[in-house]
């Protein structure tokens, strides 16, 4: 296991003409829960993609893991665990099925003891042998949360984890990421929920139009909440409404 | 309650704008351009080899009744799309759930659409398409608009046919194939009846009585259809055993990431089940036997191989079979895995030979016992290579998602230049197969297996064509 779980130089990447990237620079050391925070089109799934080897970039570099995900996807992918924001489980598997299927996917002897015990976690042990097109939203994020975790990955990618969670799981879901984090894996948490943030990661970097802003740690915040941090970093003329302002809430002019 | 006419507007205009944005705006309206122009080369073609005119254009009617048949099938697929069993509402006509009309009309105004969306832009480029024939024959130009209304109607009738045979199945699946079965053999054994009952009686025969029956027909059928058609919102949760556990141990390290037994399971799964791929198979021998047993000295006043044009034409047809194979994935998914897009595409090959191997096989079968052995095991060694390259073009020109690619003209002209390469020689070499059979056997076979290597070919680039462009960003 290497010091640096997530290290990324000058990473670029433009859509026509629109820059997703914009020399991007992340340094994420072991055992940390990293939260990437941003408003919408901000660059952070386009990061996610990249360093998961899903997407290449025009320039620069990225390692994760101890690999490079431009150069070797699939090693890569075979390293860490992705939740991917609005994923869906294969509609025509069960989800122990599914679970199988990753298991297969991952080379993974035999995974139903880990199943039992998300199952148990996240309490859907009695949807088990349900086909995955029939569970609710809540029921697949479970199943697809479980799923990037089966392999016990050195670091996992959460995209929205708690998205259709009810609250008591949610807590669970949290407690979770934040034990895996202090046993010496990287949770690198994108969120738009910034009170969660603020309750769990150990660092937190405020992203915007592919840009990299600012970087802290929620815990030296002292009065301030990382809420009003974010509406001072971030430019609010990029952000969707500012939450101070009712008649912008409103949809009004 | 909201109007049909402003459901039918709204969906004619989302069916365009997808079409226009998925490929390249105005590009798309180069496609029924690309269609006659298509359908004039296939006619010339025949023209020129001295087929004769009313054969051509009862092949017509059968080509726009098989496009019917295809477009009527959306009753399949909008089943699990209508109960939401596919997730996110991405259609209109999948948003029964969260809009006020019911399941029932909003299909019935969407299949409404698709016929007439259809019939502009596909069915009467195809029917302009024959027009050489008036300078190369002797078609008369004044004939033009019943053959246009006739293929209209043709296609209506697939359409209807489709909705009548997918609503049957809802209630019972044993009924549907009885009456499909009973359909087919009732053309076969008594061709008056297609000419009595369906839209090709208006060309061959034109009368009001004719017309009245070619309206009626496929209006009664889509009635019956979407009467029957029972939805599937009883809100059961289905469950079942760990099948996928039982099939990657049975396929050992063939299917070492399990993605051969994904792969089946989506198919037997969804709706149709494995019956699709036999039946949608069996459509295509049907007509065939049915053009080969019934209308003698098709071309050239030679008897066509009867075992090398099925061989070839139901190679074609397994296309579907690699459509249903690939109708539940995208690269995305695999993305989020180590698995490689090349590994996708190893195992839908293996499960499009389980699938389609067999259902061949069988109608390679039945047709011995309709045709006699004598040209068959020629066919039957076609139809495998012949196959491969249909699933190797598909995959390398369309990746995991073939039919929404085919609509893109420059993607469709790929495909369809591709598929003809092989297609039209081995056409001929049917024709011609009684003056030299054991030549033409060896021919067919040689270019078979030329087209079943380049096919191989085809879908080893697939894997990292797809990569590369998914990695991009670009799809």
């Amino acid at each position: 296991m290497t010091d640096r779980a997530i290290e990324t130089e000058e990473l670029t990447k433009q859509y026509g003409e629109v820059t997703a990237l914009d020399s991007l620079d992340l340094d994420v050391p072991t055992g940390e829960l990293y939260g990437f925070l941003g408003p919408n089109g901000a660059g952070k799934s386009t990061t996610i993609n990249i360093l998961t080897g899903q997407l290449t970039p025009d320039s620069g570099t990225a390692e994760v893991a101890g690999v490079d995900p431009v150069a070797e996807p699939v090693r890569a992918r075979e390293r860490v665990g992705i939740l991917p924001e609005n994923g869906k489980p294969p509609y025509f598997l069960t989800v122990r099925e599914y679970f199988d299927f990753v298991a297969e996917a991952r080379g993974l002897d035999s995974v139903d003891d880990r199943v039992d015990r998300w199952a148990d976690r996240l309490a859907f042990e009695s949807k088990l042998d349900t086909l995955c097109t029939d569970l609710s939203q809540g029921e697949r994020q479970k199943t697809l949360i479980t799923q990037a975790f089966l392999h016990e990955p050195e670091v996992v990618f959460i995209d929205e984890p708690l998205t259709n969670l009810d609250p008591i799981i949610q807590e669970r879901a949290k407690q979770f990421f934040t034990t895996y984090a202090e046993a010496g894996n990287t949770v690198f948490l994108s969120t738009h929920f910034i009170a969660t943030a603020q309750e769990m990661c150990t660092r937190v970097g405020i992203v915007n139009r592919g840009k990299l802003l600012e970087e802290l740690d929620p815990r030296d915040l002292g009065e301030e909440t990382l809420l009003d941090r974010f509406f001072a970093t971030v430019d609010t003329d990029t952000a969707a409404v500012d939450p101070a302002d009712p008649a912008a809430l409103a949809g009004e002019e | 309650m909201v109007s049909v006419r402003y459901l039918f507007d709204q969906l004619l205009r989302e069916e365009w704008r997808m079409h226009a944005r998925l490929f390249g705006g105005w590009r798309f309206a180069a496609f029924p351009v690309f269609l006659a122009a298509l359908a004039a080369g296939t006619a010339t073609f025949f023209a020129l080899a001295g087929s004769e005119t009313e054969t051509l254009l009862a092949g017509l009617h059968v080509v726009v009744a098989l496009v019917g048949l295809q477009v009527g099938s959306i009753g399949l697929v909008g089943r699990d799309a209508l109960g939401d069993l596919l997730g996110d509402v991405t259609l209109l006509v999948f948003s029964a759930r969260t809009l006020p009309v019911s399941e029932r009309r909003l299909l019935a105004v969407f299949v409404v659409k698709d016929v007439l969306y259809y019939a502009l832009l596909f069915i009467a480029p195809l029917v302009v398409g024959v027009a050489p024939l008036v300078v190369l024959t002797d078609l008369s130009v004044a004939v033009l608009p019943r053959l246009l209304a006739s293929a209209w109607l043709a296609f209506a009738f697939g359409v209807g046919t489709s909705l009548l045979l997918v609503g049957l199945a809802t209630r019972s699946r044993l009924l549907a194939a009885l009456v499909g079965v009973a359909a087919l053999a009732g053309g076969s054994l008594r061709p008056g009846l297609v000419v009595a009952f369906t839209p090709f009686g208006l060309y061959a025969d034109p009368s009001y009585f004719r017309l009245a029956v070619s309206v009626t027909v496929p209006l009664l059928a889509a009635v019956v259809g979407f009467s029957l058609f029972e939805f599937d919102r009883t809100g059961t949760t289905r469950t079942a055993g760990n099948q996928f556990r039982r099939l990657t141990g049975l396929f050992g390290a063939r299917d070492e990431q399990g993605l051969l037994a994904k792969s089946l399971l989506d198919v037997a799964r969804s709706s149709g089940s494995l019956w699709k791929v036999l039946l949608s198979q069996g459509l295509i021998f049907g007509v065939v036997a049915i053009l080969l047993g019934y209308i003698p000295d098709i071309l050239v006043g030679v008897r066509p191989s009867p075992g090398l044009t099925l061989g070839s034409v139901l190679a074609l047809g397994a296309f579907t079979t690699y459509n249903w194979l690939c109708q539940y994935d995208d690269a995305a998914f695999f993305g989020t895995y180590p698995i490689d897009l090349a590994r996708v595409f190893e195992a839908k090959l293996w499960a499009f030979f389980l699938l389609a191997v067999p259902a061949g096989g069988f109608y390679l079968a039945l047709g011995t016992v309709v045709f006699g052995p004598t040209s068959l095991l020629v066919g039957a060694t076609v139809y495998v290579p012949v196959a491969v390259y249909v699933f190797g073009v598909t995959a390398y020109v369309a990746g995991l998602r073939p039919t929404e690619l085919l609509f893109d003209t420059p993607v469709f002209m790929l495909f369809s230049g591709a598929v003809m390469a092989v297609l039209l020689p081995l056409v001929v070499l049917a024709i011609a197969y009684p003056l030299a059979p054991t030549r033409i056997s060896v021919a067919a076979v040689g270019l078979s297996l030329v087209a079943g290597l380049l096919g191989v070919v085809g879908y080893r680039r697939a894997g990292p064509k797809w990569t590369r462009r998914a990695r991009a960003g670009d799809l």
